[in-house]
């Protein structure tokens, strides 16, 4: 024991505390490090590259590995993408495609599914809810391709020929309602996410809660507003912004049901504009370079968006020590 | 100091290194990429199996020859190569379209060819027309692999049921070549196909259902150019008005559905076109033919059903008074990383021969690429070869130009304008102009 400690001079506890503090963040950085390390390799240095890119010229015609002989262009390609006509209009395309999906189906019909399918039977519960996992998985090209076979136009479509032979002109929908069917084909499968969270989260209430609200004479509409739903918001809000910034980089299945059209980019993407842009081109001669510029923004708009959800949704509250382990 | 057994052992030993090592230094890999649909184009690689013995024979060494195929989408396939390239894994052979060169080669992903061409006698016979696609500042950097044309297809079926007679429906072909029979002609008969109810509106002519080539020749037959004499990038926004004129005024006609693009080709673009009964002028390319016997018209009497009820067609003459199609060769090109091009290229060699070739040309219903396979009996017997070997004669052919994907991309863009209705053509030529002034910047003239 040190001089110190047996007068008992206040310092002694503050050095065991420091050591003891010390050992405290050594032990959190420790834990945190793989983490760490994985967004550090697989988000910050590719955000550098891709950053990188979009200040040069990178294309099939002069595409090289080596950042240090692309021909650096300064923001060129950021003065493209601002003047290029059709850069406002995929940009409120992915707005409305981010809002529409996520308020309807990502969050609503995923909360919906998930309250029915906890107030029924538990083993039908689970039937409807792995229904629901389908879309989820399975594959893209698959999933599209069954909703391509169900919404062709005649003869070749399921929907289509159901209209024929109920005396019904047909449609070709991915021309009329491009839009209906980007958000509810993208939609099924978001609401899975959702609904696995929610569903978690409800039968994580003590029974006896639940019980006691309906003991104090609530109807089940009644305790799923005051009981369940304060007990769930932390899991909506983590959804919401889960799937928000999800959303905002899908492309996938818009590429594979529409690819952008009919017309002029009516359901083009930010996302899918700078896949086509960098990575796909029927012609070849892909521009990196250019594609990166769009794809560095669709980044900054997602480090905005989760900046904004954290305060606004207080996210350092949902990560704090209860209150009555701080006591 | 060694037993003769000892000797005996070392002198085996250095023998048997010897040996491998000679015969490691014989044995030579050529990898070979191609795309095509399986199993008409099929000979696209299984072509340089054929020759891979008579190849090894000639230069007296040991090929290992790996073939790979498939029939990815065109945009995956070129941005293969392109990574494949940067990362020396790329294939020796690379069979793509010829546009390509404009990028691969100033990419230096690909080796000029001028210098090796004399040297195989084969090439010498290549229709001199097809070398004018494989150019790039100077020199030649690909082999044609195949020709084709882009034409129309006209249902007789229906022409019957407008009162077509067999003579003025077997005479057409005759009549377009000649400039007698326009693409205004063929909007008046697909206009009144639909008036008379023969075929829905809509159904008079229908486009391809995606961006490619096909929608230059619109625009070349309105004399419209892509390059100028210096090999730089232009519009002719006169070409260009006239080009979405039409295409907007057939669908203001009910001649051309305002969806056409989107269609699905494999779903709803094929079976409806293949039927004949449904849409009277359909715009594809020769090899569209195989595939709609094998695959949708099987069942009807493949091949025969379709001879009895779909004939074939260059483009009407448009503004600049001739019937057109256009060609886009694939092409053989060897990769700057491949370790023995000179093998690539006597392999590439081997196979451009009229027997290599009409098997190719015959399954897959391209045209040929040799003059001594134009005379050849396979081919010149084959019905439906000598149906459209003409129209090499009246063909066009996209530029090789780095700037090419940007320019044909705006070009699209009004397309899908004006037949949609988001524009008027005057409104389309607009939007195409400016998107190309804005990725091209100084890298294109408007005329």
């Amino acid at each position: 024991m040190s001089e110190q400690a047996k007068t008992g001079d206040t310092t002694v506890p503050r050095s065991r505390g420091g050591s003891n503090a010390l050992k405290s963040y050594l032990g959190a950085y420790g834990f945190m490090a793989p983490a760490g390390i994985l967004v550090i390799v697989f988000f910050l240095i590719p955000v550098a590259i891709v950053l990188y890119l979009s200040l040069t010229n990178l294309a099939s015609s002069n595409f090289t590995s080596n950042l240090a002989i692309m021909e650096f262009i300064g923001l060129k390609n950021y003065q493209t993408l601002l003047n290029d006509q059709f850069a406002r209009k995929i940009f409120f395309n992915t707005i409305f495609y981010v809002l529409v999906t996520l308020s309807i189906f990502n969050v609503s019909l995923a909360l919906l599914v998930s309250l029915l399918t906890t107030h029924i039977d538990r083993s039908a519960g689970f039937v409807f809810r792995a229904l629901w996992i389908l879309p989820r998985i399975t594959s893209p090209v698959v999933y599209i391709l069954i909703w391509k076979r169900m919404i062709a136009e005649a003869p070749f479509g399921i929907i289509n020929q159901f209209n024929e032979a109920l005396g019904q002109p047909t449609y070709n929908y991915i021309s009329t309602n491009p839009w209906v069917f980007v958000v509810v084909v993208n939609g099924f499968i978001g609401v899975s996410f959702g609904m696995i969270i929610f569903t978690s989260a409800i039968e994580s209430i003590p029974r006896d809660l639940l019980n006691a609200s309906l003991v104090d004479g609530s109807s089940k509409l009644q305790r799923i507003r005051y009981v369940i739903m304060p007990l769930i918001r932390w899991p909506l809000l983590f959804v919401v912004t889960y799937q928000t910034l999800s959303l905002l980089t899908s492309f996938v299945e818009i590429q594979l049901l529409t690819d952008g059209g009919p017309g002029l980019y009516r359901t083009e993407v930010w996302s899918l504009t700078a896949y086509h842009r960098a990575l796909s081109n029927y012609f070849g001669n892909a521009q990196w370079g250019y594609g990166s510029a769009f794809a560095v923004l669709l980044v900054m708009i997602g480090v905005v968006l989760a900046v904004i959800y954290m305060r606004v949704f207080r996210f350092d509250e949902l990560i704090a020590e209860p209150r009555v382990e701080a006591l | 100091m060694f037993s003769r057994l000892g000797i005996a052992l070392i002198f085996i030993l250095v023998l048997s290194l010897l040996t491998g090592i000679v015969g490691a230094q014989d044995s030579i890999s050529i990898t070979i990429r191609c795309k095509a649909s399986p199993p008409e184009e099929d000979w696209r690689c299984n072509n340089f199996a054929e020759v891979e013995a008579e190849v090894e024979a000639n230069l007296g060494i040991d090929i290992e020859l790996n073939l790979i195929q498939d029939n990815a989408g065109w945009g995956d396939y070129k941005n293969e190569f392109v990574l494949a390239s940067e990362a020396g894994e790329a294939p020796d052979i690379i069979l793509s379209g010829h546009e390509d060169i404009g990028a691969w080669a100033p990419a230096g992903f690909i080796i000029p060819l001028d210098d090796v061409i004399g040297m195989h006698s084969e090439f010498d016979d290549i229709v001199p027309s097809l070398w004018d696609s494989h150019g790039y500042a100077g020199q030649i950097w690909g082999i044609p692999q195949d020709a084709e044309a882009r034409p129309i297809f006209y249902s007789k079926l229906l022409l019957r049921d407008l009162g077509w007679s067999e003579e003025d429906i077997e005479s057409l072909p005759d009549r377009v070549a000649a400039g007698e029979w326009t693409f205004a002609d063929m909007l008046a008969t697909a206009e009144a196909a639909v008036e008379e109810g023969i075929v829905d509106a809509g159904n008079g002519w229908w486009h391809r259902p995606s961006n490619g080539p096909d929608f230059l020749y619109y625009y070349y037959g309105h004399g419209g150019e892509v390059l100028d004499m210096e090999g730089n990038l232009v519009v002719d926004s006169e070409a260009l008005v006239a080009t979405y004129e039409l295409l907007g005024g057939a669908v203001a006609s009910g001649v051309l559905r305002s969806d056409v693009i989107g269609l699905d080709w494999n779903e709803v673009w094929h079976p409806t076109v293949a039927q004949a009964d449904t849409v009277l002028f359909a715009a594809g390319g020769t090899w569209n033919w195989p595939n709609w016997a094998i695959n949708y018209v099987a069942d009807k009497g493949g091949d025969e059903f379709l001879f009895e009820n779909i004939g074939l067609t260059l483009i009407p003459a448009m503004a600049t008074g001739k019937a057109i199609t256009l060609t886009h060769p694939l092409t053989y090109m060897i990769s700057s990383g491949s370790e023995n091009p000179d093998v690539a290229l006597e392999l590439i060699a081997a196979i451009t021969t009229p027997e290599h070739n009409n098997k190719h040309a015959i399954d897959s219903f391209h045209l040929g690429i040799l003059n001594a396979q134009l005379e050849s009996e396979a081919y010149a017997n084959n019905r439906l070869l000598s149906s459209a070997h003409y129209m090499l004669d009246h063909t066009t052919a996209l530029p090789n130009h780095p700037g090419w994907n940007a320019w044909s991309n705006a070009y699209f863009l009004g397309i899908q304008a004006v037949e949609t209705g988001e524009a008027d053509a005057a409104g389309a030529a607009d939007i195409a102009i400016a998107q190309m002034q804005n990725e091209l910047g100084d890298g294109i003239t408007v005329r």
